[in-house]
């Protein structure tokens, strides 16, 4: 059981990473420095990124994990309020259900 | 993400459900990017069409321009993305100016589209609308404070703050966009707009203030049909649901005429 739980951990710290990564490539590492990106930093509130870079962030995960996610038809289904408060770990957590 | 060279500029462009049978192209306005169809309404689209979206020029992600905001250049720029992306007969959907835009492309270009829906198209020559440059620089910071961040929590970051500023003053200050619209005061009056061939799907608030033109392009467009969907003209931020499936059921309907 230790095992599984370390083995989704270091998993989940992976995606993290590749995820701040994709954060640095669509706002800029000058942005990035001032920040402290956490797994439960929100897009909107913390990261301050607009629809439009919510939208090249989004490209780059579909780019990555490919047909395994179906990430613009998950956004997809959230309303505004859900979208303004999505954070890093809901993205970790639903690329992890889905591989 | 994805850039195409279009007349000479480069294009940021977004597709989903790339392969399937017919395609639809969404415009969005002036100020705004394709952000606006893409997580809601675009989604929807893709169940049934290959969906094109787009950026402007000096929009988004797209290169930035000068010149060339009037409705004719704007309209070549369409075609020769439609063109670029080896796409025949697209259907078009435009909110805004790229309302407009899209009903210009059809105007002129009439076997190129297939089914047309419009979303909050302006009157150029309304008085209301003329200072629609002004009106919009607000719609446009309000629609970020309002739904992409909390303003009962935060403020506009700096950053963005400084994103939204900069495209501002570019577009206000270093293009022809406000003399270019200044110039489609006549539009509205354009015989070409009686003799329309497509039959429009209008979609526009019910507390819009362009209401108006919905009414006077229902009467003028033969086959016209206007919907009158909860919000103001921001609709397609307020009620992407509704929009999404209305224009679903019209280009689906379109489609099956064909």
């Amino acid at each position: 059981m230790d095992t599984v739980t370390t083995g989704n951990q270091a998993a989940a710290t992976a995606i993290f990473d590749l995820l701040k990564q994709f954060i640095t490539e669509v706002i800029g590492e000058e942005f990035v420095e001032e920040m402290d990106i956490q797994p439960s930093s929100s897009f909107t509130r913390d990261l301050e990124m607009d629809s439009i870079e919510i939208v090249a962030f989004s490209e780059k995960v579909k780019a990555h994990f490919g047909e395994h996610i179906d990430f613009t038809g998950w956004l997809s289904g959230m309303d505004l309020d859900q979208l303004i408060n999505l954070n890093l770990n809901d993205i970790i957590n639903y690329i992890s259900v889905c591989r | 993400m994805p850039l195409i060279q279009i007349n000479g500029k480069a294009v940021h462009i977004q597709e989903l459900n790339k392969g399937a049978a017919e395609t639809v192209v969404m415009v969005h306005g002036m100020f705004s990017n394709l952000s606006v169809y893409y997580f809601n309404i675009a989604p929807v689209l893709a169940a049934h069409f290959h969906v094109v979206l787009y950026d402007l020029k000096s929009h988004g992600m797209s290169e930035r321009s000068p010149g060339g905001y009037d409705l004719d250049t704007m309209s070549d720029d369409l075609l020769a993305l439609i063109d670029g992306l080896g796409l025949g007969r697209v259907h078009l959907v435009g909110y805004s100016f790229g309302a407009l835009i899209s009903l210009k492309t059809a105007m002129r270009f009439p076997g190129r589209i297939n089914g047309l829906a419009m979303i909050e198209a302006p009157d150029p020559a309304d008085d209301k609308t003329r200072g629609i440059i002004d009106d919009y620089s607000r719609e446009f910071l309000e629609h970020y404070i309002s739904n992409f961040t909390d303003t009962t929590r935060v403020q506009m970051g700096k950053r963005q703050l400084e994103r939204n500023h900069r495209m501002y003053e570019y577009l206000f200050y270093q293009t022809s966009i406000k003399q270019d619209m200044l110039a489609e005061r006549g539009f509205f009056a354009d015989n070409g707009i009686r003799a329309l061939i497509h039959q429009p799907l209008l979609i526009y608030g019910n507390r819009s203030n362009c209401l108006q033109a919905g009414y006077f392009l229902a009467q003028r467009i033969p086959g016209a049909v206007l919907q009158e969907i909860e919000g103001d003209h921001n609709v397609p931020v307020q009620a992407p649901e509704q929009v999404a499936a209305s224009l679903s059921q019209f280009l689906c309907a379109e489609v099956a005429m064909v």
